[in-house]
């Protein structure tokens, strides 16, 4: 009988230098699996039936001896597997290591043009204060630019010198109020609140103006509209606009469609109203044009000036565009040089 | 325009130059500069077009006097007056009031003809006014002193009708007739000219200038001081015509004081008798009939001037202010009568305007007036107010939305967005192909002949813009830009151009004519161009080639089009411009547009052969798009699992990818849900002339999971009859 169990003693001593040699690698490991317990030609699998050839009083032993090598088998290919799996495991993440210093794959995302980010911006604070977008052609009849806006047949903006005219008669808006006329002739009665965005033309290429930019005119007409009310719209939006730190003031000017009209200007934003080169020591920047609706304007569109009136702004885009990009020159706006535009990301 | 301050304060008592430079200022007479001159200092402001009342020394002086609350001075224009009488002289005459509603003579003898004074020509010298001799000096004085043009006559260098004496007329001018102006240029008149006249010829442009035949110099004896007031639009005429801009015309053409003629004359006649000695013969020569419509009137009411500008106002405050600035005012009734019969108290006045603002105030309204009131208490004074409309006004702008969502949809397919000028050269316009099929709208003064024609397509700038980004070694371009297009006006059938709000039906009020002329053909469209090489091979992640090509254009236009709810063919087409065998038209199909397919774009290779890289560009109406505004339906997907089947198509490369997408629609597969091209191969193991298509198709129920055999029985009847429609023949496999 001792030299039965002794056979166990063997195996088991065995299997501690074939485990040995086995560690660490995960083929062997396997391989080792299969000869020990494989489920055909496993060592272990034909010693439990051996059992019946021993006496009865040696079996108890036999047993306990075979069932001890077989735990000790199972764990240390138990303990063979953790320890590769924890080597795989370091390394596959020893393959994932990065240089987190490198440039990340950016998705590619385009641009929009910064004047339409200038033009939504405005558009998105006069939605939230109950405007409409209104719009209309940028190839306009001198009634619409001019005439129904109360322009007098000598103003020098008719002239050939200030206004692109076509071969047809018609002419480019010069400015966004036309859509002004064209709204107040649509709606069969105030209120109407809308904003007009959209190209402009002037006969004008020097160095500092562009032949084409952008406007955003305003309108609001109703009863009992007041001064005060443009002045107050203005401060609203351009606190918005610029900041919440800016100063508004109005300066009385002059245009045909609005009377009082006046110049608006916001404390220059370099010098935050101190002076600077931007402001030529102002401290104040002129902004947008302003001013009550002209009755012969309300008129004209088949309004009643006696019990509504209102008030109208237009603004220039590019210039707000430049200035908030820092883009020094207005031709860049329209060069589409897409090392430019692809910096304006909001 | 200039001013001196010391004359200034020959009117009105001033505080220092920095004051009175903010109070004009505060007033809407923008100060430009502030220039020290000796004991002087001159102001150059911007004196308004609707303002030629303050476009003279006097004028600006009385605003200040408003603003400074402090009285106005009147210049001296007293003398003593010779026996003789001016009538017999000399002569005047006016063929046509309409043309000329007054007109002054005052006729001087015995001028002594030299230098001015020091004080004169240093005054002059300060709002820019060359010197020449004491009375020509004059006349300049009291111009920029009362705004109204004179002009000096050598009285024996007027000839006079028979018997009678020297004539001074005003008549329009005969055909071919000339006169030579003090410019020393001779010009050839018409009847469309008005002229001052002898009885003999013309010597003078109206309103305009004065002729060298007639001008006083240093031998003259006799004057005939000329003050008068000219129709608008015939000095406006004249100075056009000539290309003339004088200090006379200048004020004419914005509007002169139709009764300062005569103190003005009075003023000059006192200062040429002071300076040149002489006499003023008595009684001057006038001929005046003003139009009917003067004064002006309006009424004006101080609550509703309160309300208008957002502030109050004390009545007395009212009418200092309108007093100071020459407006006459008359009290109404206190007590008002409203509409319930009760009674109310407000102040009203009827407020009578001055000769010196006659033209600003035709057919008046008393907004007219507010401006006025509010402008002299300064818009610092007004309160800021939010206006007290309720609601919203929130009338939806389907083109802006469509705007919105194309620009966002392109933006997130990696373009960027551009805008170019709406004007090119016509040689570049009629290269690109148009969408709108007619003449090019051109520009009757262009800037230049690169800028003659509006543009009837976007890609012909949008590749210049290309072309600029690759000169400047951009390894890739990708722009997009939406704007307007034109087209001349074919008389018929124009589409309405972009955004014009539905007119209301234009009633008898005579404003048809307005809308007479049909507007053009002017569209809303979208470009876009595209080509090169994306990516660093470091971006790409490994990935081989990133060219951008035409699939990659197509696919940017097929995100937008799913974005807006379009729905879009494509099919083979010469396109203008485009390289044989890449173009295509873009149909659009259904929707609520049109009930016929129509064409709304076109897309195809650039042929730009001198191009760094292959440029692939599109043309799209994009107001023919629907405006995205139909809701999106979703279908929730399936909690089974599906079973994906590709097939692998062998066939020749003349079978459209699209005949084989409408096969498989047609078999109507059941539980197929979706299929995709999953690859193109051309190469090894594929015949020449042919392509190994791979679809991908993706089956599903909704109800349970599908089994791999009744998916495997319907894709084996798909792929057969694919194979059976469209593979290459036996004999190429």
């Amino acid at each position: 009988m001792a030299s039965t169990l002794d056979e166990l003693t063997q195996l088991a001593a065995r299997f501690d230098d074939e485990a040995s040699r086995a560690a660490g690698d995960r083929a062997a490991v396997d391989a080792l699996r299969v000869s020990w317990v494989g489920r055909k030609r496993g060592v272990l699998r034909p010693l439990m039936g051996r059992m019946k050839d021993l006496e009865p009083a040696d079996r108890p032993a036999w047993g306990q001896g075979v069932n001890r090598l077989k735990t000790q088998v199972e764990e240390r290919l138990a303990a063979l597997d953790a320890e590769l799996e924890e080597r795989e495991r370091a390394e596959a993440q020893a393959a994932a290591a990065v240089d987190v210093t490198l440039p990340g794959r950016r998705p590619s995302t385009g641009t929009l043009h910064p004047v339409t980010r200038v033009a939504r911006e405005i558009e998105e604070i006069f939605l939230e204060l109950g405007y409409s977008v209104a719009e209309g052609p940028e190839a306009e009849s001198d009634y619409f630019n001019f005439e129904a806006l109360n322009f007098p047949p000598d103003h020098p903006a008719r002239d050939t010198q200030d206004t692109l005219f076509l071969e047809d008669g018609r002419l480019l808006r010069t400015h966004t109020s036309p859509v002004q006329i064209r709204t107040m002739l649509a709606r069969a009665e105030p209120p109407i609140r809308v904003i007009c965005p959209g190209r402009v033309y002037r006969n004008d290429n020097t160095l500092r103006h562009s032949p084409m930019f952008h406007q955003v005119e305003g309108l609001a007409i109703g009863e009992g509209l007041s001064l005060g009310d443009l002045k107050g719209t203005l401060e609203a939006f351009l606190k918005r606009l610029f900041g919440p730190s800016t100063e508004i003031r109005l300066r009385p000017s002059y245009f045909p469609f609005t009377e009082p009209s006046a110049e608006v200007d916001i404390t220059c934003g370099p010098c935050t109203g101190s002076g600077c080169a931007v402001c030529s020591m102002t401290g104040w920047m002129e902004i947008l044009g302003c001013g009550m609706v002209d009755p012969r304007v309300l008129a004209e569109c088949g309004i009643d000036p006696d019990r509504y009136s209102g008030y109208a702004f237009g603004l220039g885009i590019d210039r707000v565009a430049m200035n908030r990009y820092n883009i020094p020159n207005i031709r860049l706006l329209f060069e589409n040089d897409e090392r430019l535009l692809r910096q304006v990301r909001r | 325009m200039l001013f001196s301050r010391e004359w200034l304060a020959d009117y009105v008592d001033l505080p220092d130059a920095e004051e009175v430079a903010g109070r004009l200022t505060d007033m809407g007479h923008a100060v430009d500069a502030v220039e020290p001159r000796g004991d002087d200092v001159v102001f150059d402001v911007d004196v308004t077009t609707n303002r030629p009342d303050c476009m003279c020394h006097h004028g600006l002086a009385r605003e200040l006097a408003v603003a400074l609350g402090r009285e106005l001075r009147t210049p001296n224009g007293t003398f003593n007056e010779a026996l003789e009488a001016a009538d017999e002289a000399a002569a005047i005459r006016v063929d046509d009031h309409a043309d000329c509603p007054s007109f002054t003579a005052t006729v001087i003898r015995g001028v002594r003809v030299g230098p001015s004074p020091e004080w004169l020509v240093e005054r002059l010298d300060a709002v820019g006014v060359r010197t020449i001799n004491n009375v020509v000096d004059v006349t300049n004085y009291v111009l920029w002193e009362t705004g109204q043009p004179l002009h000096a006559y050598d009285l024996r260098r007027l000839v006079g009708a028979e018997d009678g004496p020297p004539l001074l007329r005003v008549r329009r001018a005969e055909d071919g007739e000339t006169v030579v102006t003090l410019d020393g240029e001779t010009r050839t008149l018409d009847p469309e000219i008005l002229v001052i006249a002898d009885d003999e010829r013309a010597v003078g442009l109206a309103g305009v200038m004065g002729g060298t035949d007639t001008e006083v110099g240093p031998d003259t004896v006799d004057v005939v001081l000329e003050a008068a007031h000219f129709s608008r639009s015939l000095v406006r005429r004249c100075a056009g015509r000539f290309g003339l801009h004088t200090d006379a015309s200048h004020r004419f053409e914005r509007g002169a004081d139709p009764l300062a003629c005569t103190w003005a004359a009075r003023r000059a006649a006192a200062l040429i008798v002071e300076l040149a000695g002489g006499q003023v013969l008595q009684g001057e020569l006038q001929a005046t009939d003003l139009d009917d419509a003067w004064p002006p009137q309006v009424e004006l009411d101080l609550e509703k001037l309160c309300r208008f500008g957002g502030i109050e106002l004390a009545a007395e405050q009212i009418e200092a202010i309108l007093a100071g600035l020459g407006f006459g005012l008359e009290r109404l009734d206190d007590d008002v009568i409203d509409g319930l019969g009760g009674a109310s108290h407000t102040e009203r006045w009827r407020v009578t305007v001055p000769s010196w603002r006659w033209y600003d105030f035709a057919s008046a309204h008393a907004q007219d007036v507010y401006e006025e009131v509010l402008q002299a208490v300064g818009f610092d004074a007004i309160e800021a107010t939010l206006p007290a409309i309720a609601g919203l006004d929130a009338i939806p702008s389907p083109a802006h939305r469509r705007r919105r969502l194309t620009q966002d949809a392109l933006a997130a397919t990696g373009l960027a967005e551009a805008i170019n000028y709406a004007f090119l050269d016509r040689e570049r316009d009629a290269a690109f192909p148009a969408l709108i099929d007619r003449e090019p709208l051109a520009l009757a003064n262009p800037l230049s002949d690169r800028y003659a024609v509006l543009r009837r397509s976007i890609l012909a700038p949008l590749a210049v813009a290309a072309d600029h980004n690759l000169r400047h070694g951009a390894p890739a371009v990708r722009l997009f830009e939406i704007g307007h297009v034109f087209a001349a006006d074919d008389g018929d059938g124009t589409p309405p151009p972009v955004g014009v709000p539905n007119q209301r039906p234009i009633d008898g009020r005579g404003r048809t004519s307005a809308f007479d002329r049909p507007p053009g053909a002017e569209r809303e469209a979208l470009a876009v161009v595209l080509g090169g090489d994306v990516d660093t091979p470091w971006q790409r992640g490994g990935r081989d080639d990133a060219s951008l090509d035409f699939f990659d254009l197509k696919g940017v236009l097929e995100t937008l089009f799913d974005t807006l709810g379009a729905e879009v063919g494509w099919r083979p087409a010469d396109v203008r411009r485009m390289v044989p065998g890449t173009g295509a038209e873009l149909i659009l199909r259904g929707g609520d547009i049109d009930e016929r397919a129509m064409v709304i774009g076109v897309a195809g290779q650039l042929d730009e052969p001198d191009a760094a890289v292959a440029l692939f560009g599109a043309e799209i109406l994009l107001d023919a798009l629907p405006t995205g505004e139909r809701a999106l339906e979703t279908t929730a997907p399936s909690r089974f699992p599906g079973i994906e089947a590709d097939t692998t198509l062998t066939h020749p490369l003349d079978v459209a990818y699209a005949d084989i997408a409408r096969e498989i629609d047609a078999a109507d597969v059941p539980h197929l849900v979706s299929f995709e091209l999953r690859d193109r191969y051309r190469g090894d193991g594929v015949p020449a002339g042919s392509v190994a298509t791979t679809i991908g198709f993706r089956y599903a129920a909704e109800d349970r999971s599908l089994t791999q055999d009744e998916v495997n029985d319907a894709h084996q009847a798909l792929s057969s009859r694919l194979e059976a429609h469209f593979a290459s023949g036996e004999g190429d496999m």
